[in-house]
């Protein structure tokens, strides 16, 4: 009897590691082709843990720009859907999504990941599959300068914005700032160093710079120390729920310099001492432009409890709409999509009126930039 | 100066409560409970739910976060930590790992994953000292855990049920015989210390003004440290531990950067351990046992595995699935292979030397850039850059690691955790910048770069490393570092070095975790510090636990299970994490010593 239990009780464990894996095996096998003519495009994406904030504010951009195609016909009479891999942003799971991905024929693009230790360890499994990676979100210029053809984003690259922004500050007659930059390797270290060449180039001094972690939660040190040549304005390059944290203990230090940092997101937005702050933003929700207003409008309506629009969802609606026009261009298959992205030109954008892709960099060509202050918990456009 | 040292009060003010709840449980129950971090963020969401989205006054909405928080703490001790407490509290630590987990996901489902801008309850900046401005709610705060902390001692010295707490955490079995209802003043002690967690965590938000279900962990990792620092189980240990390090940290923040901020924790946690290996105000017992001592000889023994069982396996795993299976199951049995592979190494530290190490992210980042720095500086080939990256892992992690074994129980458990950290955090100040474009491997000019090729280069080293395991095991060596671990004081008689076979087994430990890293970096193509965090610890952790703490195969099994659920939990993507952490509390609750591990 004893020894049946501890047969059993093994086999189980074998049965159970083979029905694990024969599960995993059914779940990409299944979706070979899409029977009913849906075309699909895949999201790698952050659903649950630490980033699944932005996870969810890319849904609302994509299923609001997802009804509107679908209303008008989809692609050539085709509808499209979106299937979702909940990656966490890690990169343990997105290179399971992205073979996932790969492995399911009746995908021809995939959006994400969202964060760039997720997306660059997928790039090969995409590039191996010749399937279009769109990393929207990637402002890390790596992703596309160190990726392959099949690597495309339109965010705007933490180069550019870094560099607008020492120019912009100069500009305002501003001599000497005091810099606080996230310590990340994929995103706040390029982004200071792109400041840093462009405001040695120009004059602008940078009385002390001082890397900080987005984990912390109490910056009084480091900001002591930042502010302590008086400068004229103070500069932070990361997030938004950091810059909200930053903002607030640098006013509680006794800080009263013009805040350049921050995000149009919603725990910064509504931050009290964010109270004029000043950034460079491509999507603006208070713009009079008709296409933003006309996107704003169906958001609210579509979302009532969402009090604002973020670029997060714009970023994420706007791509969508890239991906389809490309589509109907070069044709619904992972190849077709590639051609398309590569004649693609003048897509209506919410974010930066119309977009042409750049074909040596695969990002938006010349992108440009409004200065917005924060006034009331909105960006508007400052001068 | 004053205002580092008012910014250090404030910030240890939140340490200290956090560290006080941790010390209580620890007290008496002698569990670890990861399920503390979690009611700091769900303690600050509560309340920003209770003010700015009910509009509830805010001292109307601070004792009903603090009843939650208590209710939940009963009810998660009623069901799950007490019950494994009782005999086995590796166990309970692992479930209150997953008990956190599904509580941080509850919250994030409840209240939304965005951080919410906590309303200004009290003013925040009316006085000032020099250039630092503070307000009355941080006089408030710091009034509020005076009065917390003057109750508490009065409660314990004089109050029926807190003499039961002391006498409970002093000896648990003469409590028990003395007729004090221990599980009574266990229930007590988890609501207080849950209470305590909510409390921290509204603090957290009226401090810092924003917060999200996710933002308790560092502070919740933080309290932890300073818990030990002060001595687990003290709790003016606790008070103190809290307001030391947040003064010393404030301090080196001061000093070193924020970017130090870890560095700075780990390194006062490490010094104050080795001068004091029972924290500030802990006691070392003359003759102390390891949490995982004897857990495994005398709660279970392994099960018997037939003889066919191998071959069949290797067959299945080396034949059968690589024929059978689709791109997507071969990346996830990647995924699955390097843990097994980095956690069967594990199993000499944590099962047979019986020192729960929860630092292995440390060695993995080492090996991962050790391999991609030899493959791309020194054109190392990937086979060559393999094992070196293999013992680079073990000399440095070694050589960081020598201090710290005088160090006992679950105090090293925490200092091997604040090890791994602390090696990560200075990778990132070396090298800040992600690693692009490692080199794939080759084999005489093929590019090895397609999921089969790198499932069977996987394989081949999982292969290698269970059987170094087993020859290990049954070596001499192998024999004397399960002697340490079983019963250090019996083999110090026989003149076994304990602490020298310990720091062997960790380096044994981290060589195959340095494998592992190399591996990852060779597949990723790309790394850099954020991948290596202390989950990725804790799921080497919780892979050897699952699979029963001293069986290498056993690892193979966990992370089968363990990542493997994860993909198979699909399905359900909202529900995925919680689903994850029922089916480890359903596991550990019925087979506390491993799944391959028979319960006696």
């Amino acid at each position: 009897m004893k020894s049946f239990i501890r047969r059993a009780a093994v086999a189980s464990v074998a049965a159970l590691a083979v029905v694990s894996l024969a599960g995993c095996a059914g779940n990409g096998a299944a979706a070979a082709g899409s029977a009913d003519g849906t075309i699909y495009f895949g999201v790698s994406a952050a659903v649950t843990g630490q980033y699944a904030q932005y996870g969810e504010q890319f849904k609302e951009g994509f299923d609001l720009a997802l009804d509107q195609v679908n209303a008008k016909g989809g692609i050539n009479g085709h509808p499209v859907a979106l299937k979702y891999e909940d990656s966490q942003s890690d990169p343990k799971q997105s290179v399971a999504v992205a073979q996932k991905f790969v492995g399911d024929s009746s995908i021809s693009l995939v959006f994400g990941d969202y964060s760039s230790a997720a997306s660059i360890p997928s790039s090969p499994i995409y590039t191996a599959g010749k399937l279009l990676q769109y990393g929207f979100n990637n402002s890390n210029p790596d992703f596309t300068a160190k990726g392959s053809e099949y690597q495309w984003s339109t965010s705007i690259t933490t180069n550019d914005s870094y560099k607008w922004t020492a120019d912009y500050i100069k500009d305002h007659g501003v001599n000497s700032v005091g810099v606080t930059y996230l310590n990340t390797a994929d995103w706040g270290i390029p982004a200071y160093n792109a400041f840093k060449a462009e405001a040695a180039k120009i004059g602008l001094t940078i009385t002390n710079a001082e890397a900080v972690l987005d984990t912390s939660d109490d910056y009084r040190p480091s900001l002591t120390k930042a502010v302590a040549g008086n400068p004229d304005a103070f500069v932070h390059i990361g997030y938004g729920p950091d810059a909200a944290k930053i903002v607030t203990q640098l006013r509680s230090i006794g800080y009263q310099g013009t805040f350049y940092g921050g995000q149009d997101e919603q725990s910064f937005d509504g931050t009290a001492d964010a109270k004029g702050s000043i950034i460079g933003a491509g999507f603006i929700e208070t713009s009079k432009d008709p296409a933003v207003q006309a996107f704003v409008k169906a958001f609210k309506k579509k979302y009532p409890k969402e009090t604002s629009v973020t670029s997060f969802e714009a970023g994420a609606y706007d791509a969508l709409n890239v991906a389809v026009a490309a589509a109907k261009l070069g044709g619904t298959t992972r190849a077709g999509i590639l051609k398309g992205f590569t004649e693609l030109k003048n897509v209506p954008s919410v974010v930066y009126g119309s977009i042409t892709f750049d074909q040596s960099t695969r990002r938006v060509l010349s992108p440009a930039l409004t200065p917005t202050i924060l006034t009331g918990g909105k960006w508007v456009a400052s001068n | 100066m004053l205002n580092t040292l008012i910014d250090g009060l404030l910030r240890g003010n939140v340490y200290a409560l956090g560290a006080v709840g941790i010390s209580l449980v620890f007290g008496v129950m002698n569990v670890v409970n990861f399920a503390q971090f979690s009611f700091f963020g769900l303690g600050a969401m509560l309340a920003w739910f209770f003010v700015a989205q009910e509009g509830l006054p805010f001292w109307l909405a601070l004792p009903l976060v603090l009843v939650i928080c208590g209710a939940l703490g009963l009810v998660i001790n009623i069901s799950v930590v007490r019950p494994l407490a009782k005999f086995l509290p590796l166990a309970a630590m692992l479930s209150t790992y997953a008990v956190s987990q599904i509580l941080d996901n509850v919250s994030q489902i409840s209240f939304g994953a965005q951080f919410r801008v906590f309303p200004q309850v009290l003013p925040t900046s009316n006085f000032h000292i020099g250039n630092m401005r503070f307000g009355t709610s941080d006089v408030v705060m710091l009034s509020i855990t005076a009065v917390v902390m003057v109750v508490m001692s009065l409660f314990l010295k004089y109050g029926k049920i807190g003499k039961a707490i002391r006498a409970t955490a002093q000896d648990q079995e003469a409590a028990l015989q003395m007729g004090i209802p221990v599980g009574l003043v266990q229930h007590v002690s988890f609501v207080i210390a849950s209470s305590l967690g909510g409390l921290a965590g509204v603090f957290i938000a009226l401090y810092i003004g924003v917060a999200n279900p996710t933002s308790g962990l560092d502070i919740g990792l933080t309290a932890f440290v300073a818990a030990t620092l002060g001595g687990l189980g003290s709790l003016v240990g606790g008070v103190i531990g809290g307001f030391v390090l947040g003064i010393l940290e404030a301090f080196g923040i001061y000093f070193f950067g924020d970017t130090s901020r870890e560095i700075i924790v780990f390194v006062i946690l490490i010094v104050v351990l080795i001068v004091r290996p029972g924290g500030l105000m802990g006691k070392v017992p003359l003759i102390s046992t390891e949490p995982l001592t004897g857990t495994f000889l005398g709660k279970g023994r392994p099960l018997r595995m037939p003889r066919w069982v191998w071959p069949a396996a290797f067959v299945v795993g080396g034949v059968v699935i690589p024929l059978v299976a689709s791109d997507y199951v071969l990346t996830t049995g990647t995924q699955v292979l390097i843990y097994a592979i980095i956690a069967a190494g594990f199993t000499v530290t944590a099962g047979q030397s019986g020192v729960l190490a929860l630092g292995q992210a440390g060695p993995i980042a080492i090996g991962a850039y050790t391999s991609a720095l030899v493959t791309m500086n020194l054109h190392f080939s990937f086979w060559a850059a393999l094992p070196v990256a293999g013992l680079s892992a073990a000399i440095i992690a070694s050589v960081l690691a020598s201090p710290i074994w005088g160090v006992k129980g679950h105090y090293i458990s925490i200092a091997t955790l604040g090890l791994g950290v602390a090696i990560v955090a200075i990778i990132q100040l070396l090298e800040p910048q992600g690693i692009y474009n490692i080199p794939v491997p080759q084999w005489f000019g093929t590019v090895l770069s397609t999921p089969i090729a790198y499932y069977l280069i996987d394989f081949g080293v999982l292969v290698i490393t269970l059987l170094v395991m087993w020859r290990i095991r049954r070596s001499h060596l192998g024999r004397v570092i399960s002697a340490v671990g079983s019963d250090e004081v019996a083999a110090l008689a026989s003149g076994v070095r304990g602490r020298n076979y310990k720091a062997l087994a960790f380096a044994i430990s981290a060589f195959f975790a340095g494998v592992g890293g190399s591996l990852l970096a060779h597949q990723y193509t790309y790394i850099d510090p954020t991948m290596f965090t202390m989950l990725m610890s804790l799921l080497v952790v919780t892979i050897v636990i699952m699979g029963g703490v001293s069986l290498p195969y056993g690892a193979v099994v966990g992370s089968i299970i363990l990542i493997g659920a994860m993909e198979l939990l699909r399905f359900t993507p909202e529900l995925r994490i919680i689903a994850y952490g029922l089916v480890l509390i359903l596991v550990v609750r019925f087979r506390p010593g491993g799944i391959l591990v028979r319960n006696s």
